[in-house]
């Protein structure tokens, strides 16, 4: 909202009423639509906290990231806007893939350990390089958690421009918080150019996604079934991002967004058939409050409340 | 996850027109058939919809049968005649499931590390707190014995590899990592085909463990089959999670190998893989029995007190296994519909109560027989009474048959032994009474007494 939504000669509103005033306005221009619930906007506020401390720790590790945070939330995150998409995308994997695991089937159970598995067998032996392209997957998206288990968004994963905005953001707040002498400022500027170039050089889930891939070469569709089956979701979608050769929080917001006529081009380069997908589909379309393309499609309308 | 895709056809009118053996089952078990409407609701709800968007829907398929749930994925694809099914990733699976809970669930143990490993060990992960010691670099992809220096337990034995080989959570294991002493715990993970995929846990600095924690996880080292008494309160819930799963995976695949759902094998062998499939619904019934023995020998179990009407739950007995006794030509002589005794009791045991008598009176009536259900008033006390034309029941026996593990003699896989003994703890736990009046060779009554209703 960039035009006022106050009448002139009215005093400068408080920062709360200002807000309200802006998310009623969002809320007229399109009140059909389906807000934020309140899981998404936790998830999501949370993933943006972990991050902006993530990267003030990267810049300096003196910067107190509670304050920092304090401070952000009273008076609103820069780049809000910028941030807005790759924490939302993470929060909805995240719903998708909490769901899915506790729609998972119960472990077997063995009770001896002669009934140990062929897997659990092959303890220590040497890894082939599909293997180590998987286990380089499995490693980027576990760093896509804090230590608690909570869903955070690795550095490695950031666009560039992303990183380097957060990081210039910050250093402006600490330049503020401490001084504003020269020297401090060069040191901060050295920081971010330090902290830019190392970031660029990370990979991410994308780039193990695509190595991953490349590995699989023409197996690369009997892998992603497999996932499917497994409801292995990170691993599905490093393949699928690597096939389209988008970013990976591209491809988890168009897959969680997609209405179900959508999902076969999502995954035709990877060649998987209609009986594949169903799974994919089913596990979708039973996460509540899912950002569906095409939400205002009477079909999708009538599927909604035949539900 | 099951790759065999299970097929049907339905009509116009929403009839089942063919289906493959286990649908065709469970729409037997809900008491309809082939050409009969589709009685499974979700389904039906589910071909609807596709018949209304008039396009292939993928959705999942709840259904459930008298042992245990059904979970698929159906796909409906509706044409000018009616809708084609292909319902892949069938599972049955317990009403309850074990939740595994998420690492945040646990305290936040200060001085500790997070990692998860695959199934072969290697460390896909690890993490710390803040004021734990620095995680040693270079861990991506290294084995936890690197990582972490095992150390034996006080019976020398390490219990994260015992862990491994039952693919169950431990406690612990005591390392060395970072130059400190540290105990590992972890759960087993798994993927959604019951896969094992390796483990999640924490690694505790030793000195800064609580004792409490310590005293827990002992208590918590193998959630199946540790020592847990039968006193404990967890013990049935456990045990009915641990069984449970195992059980009817076995029963699901036996059926499937006994239906020759992925082509024909040896008669002799799918007759072997029906005896496994029925030993395992045997067992699957134990458990049930054995999860209510449990609560009912409680200390301070009672039942709910519902204004129930034991005509109207004999004749939803009769609906349930009515299909059970047709199978042997047995006819239910079921109480009218005005046939009314208002009485005081908890619905669903009482209905548990009947379900048992008339099952046991199917199981142990002569083909083409006939069984009968009375209901009464006498004084205070409503009564419904089933009667068989059995073998009947000699006074000896008619003393020890309400007793636990009592199957007077009987070897046959029909029972555990524990429904009469159930049946008569939850009637006296409702006020009431279950006897038996019989005589060999004269067929079986059994009675259930309850507090009387009086209905202005």
């Amino acid at each position: 909202m960039s035009e006022s939504v106050f009448s002139p000669g009215i005093d400068p509103p408080s920062p709360t009423l200002s807000a309200r005033l802006r998310e009623l306005a969002d809320y007229l221009a399109a009140p059909a639509a389906g807000r934020l619930t309140e899981e998404q906007r936790a998830l999501s506020l949370g993933i943006a906290r972990r991050m902006v401390a993530d990267v003030a720790a990267r810049l300096d590790p003196a910067i107190d990231p509670a304050a920092l945070w304090h401070e952000w939330l009273g008076g609103g995150l820069p780049s809000a806007t910028r941030l807005a998409g790759v924490c939302f995308a993470r929060a909805e994997e995240h719903r998708w893939r909490e769901q899915s695991a506790q729609r998972t089937s119960p472990p077997p159970l063995l009770s001896e350990p002669e009934a140990v598995n062929d897997e659990a067998a092959a303890v220590g032996e040497t890894l082939s390089d599909l293997d180590r392209a998987y286990l380089a997957v499995q490693i980027a998206d576990r760093r896509r958690f804090d230590a608690l288990g909570n869903p955070a968004i690795a550095i490695a994963d950031l666009d560039s421009e992303t990183f380097r905005t957060l990081l210039l953001d910050i250093a402006a707040w600490r330049l503020a918080e401490v001084s504003r002498d020269a020297k401090r400022a060069a040191e901060l500027g050295d920081a971010v150019r330090a902290e830019t170039e190392r970031q660029a050089a990370e990979s991410g889930i994308a780039g193990a996604g695509r190595a991953y891939f490349a590995a699989l070469g023409t197996d690369a569709g009997e892998a992603a079934a497999a996932a499917i089956a497994r409801h292995d979701w990170p691993t599905l979608l490093a393949l699928a991002a690597a096939a389209h050769g988008r970013g990976y929080d591209d491809m988890a917001l168009a897959l969680l967004t997609a209405e179900s006529a959508a999902l076969p081009p999502l995954f035709a380069p990877l060649r998987l058939d209609n009986i594949a997908i169903a799974p994919i589909e089913a596990s979708l379309v039973m996460l509540p409050a899912r950002a569906v393309n095409g939400a205002d499609h009477p079909d999708f309308r009538s599927a909604e409340r035949a539900r | 996850m099951n790759e065999r895709v299970i097929r049907g056809r339905i009509d116009r009118s929403g009839a089942l027109v063919s289906a493959d053996a286990p649908l065709l089952r469970l729409q037997q078990r809900a008491g309809a058939g082939l050409d009969k409407p589709l009685a499974l609701p979700h389904l039906a709800r589910l071909v609807t919809l596709a018949q209304r968007l008039h396009r292939d829907i993928s959705r999942p398929l709840y259904a459930a049968d008298d042992h245990s749930d059904i979970h698929a994925l159906v796909r409906i694809t509706p044409d000018a005649d009616g809708a084609s099914l292909e319902i892949t990733d069938w599972r049955t699976r317990p009403l309850v499931q074990p939740q595994m809970p998420p690492i945040a669930e646990g305290a936040v143990v200060p001085q500790s590390w997070t990692w998860e490993c695959d199934q072969q060990l290697r460390i896909v992960a690890l993490r710390r707190a803040p004021d734990a010691p620095p995680v040693p670099e270079g861990w991506e992809g290294c084995s936890l014995s690197e990582v972490f220096e095992l150390q034996p337990d006080d019976d020398g034995r390490f219990p994260v590899l015992r862990a491994l080989a039952r693919q169950a959570r431990f406690d612990g294991q005591r390392v060395r990592a970072a130059q400190t002493g540290m105990i590992l715990a972890g759960e087993a993970l798994f993927d959604a085909t019951g896969r094992f995929t390796g483990f999640r846990g924490s690694a505790v600095a030793a000195e800064a463990q609580p004792a409490a924690d310590q005293k827990a996880g002992g208590a918590l080292v193998d959630p199946a089959f540790g020592s847990l008494p039968l006193s404990d309160p967890q013990f049935g819930r456990r045990i009915d999670g641990a069984l449970r799963g195992p059980l009817s995976r076995i029963i699901a695949t036996a059926e499937t190998i006994s239906g020759q759902f992925d082509g024909p094998i040896r008669a002799d062998y799918a007759r072997y893989a029906g005896d496994i499939a029925h030993a395992g619904r045997h067992l699957l019934g134990l458990v049930d029995d054995l999860a209510d023995l449990q609560n009912i020998e409680r200390p301070g179990f009672k039942a709910a007190r519902d204004e129930i009407d034991l005509g109207d739950l004999a004749r939803r007995a009769v609906g349930l296994l009515g299909m059970k006794a047709e199978e042997k030509g047995i006819r239910i002589d079921a109480p009218r519909t005005d046939d009314r005794a208002p009485a005081y009791g908890e619905f669903r045991r009482v209905l548990q109560v009947l379900l048992n008598l008339l099952g046991n009176a199917i199981r142990y009536s002569p083909e083409n027989s006939q069984i009968w259900i009375r209901v009464d008033r006498e004084g205070g006390r409503a009564t419904v009474t089933v009667a068989d034309q059995g073998q009947g029941i000699d006074a000896d026996q008619q003393a020890v048959v309400f007793e636990k593990f009592e199957r007077l003699g009987r070897t046959d896989s029909g029972g555990s032994g524990l429904g009469l003994y159930i049946a008569r703890r939850l009637a006296r736990a409702m006020d009431g009474d279950l006897t038996v009046d019989s005589a060999p060779g004269q067929g079986a009554r059994f009675t259930l007494s309850l507090p009387a209703r009086d209905v202005d």
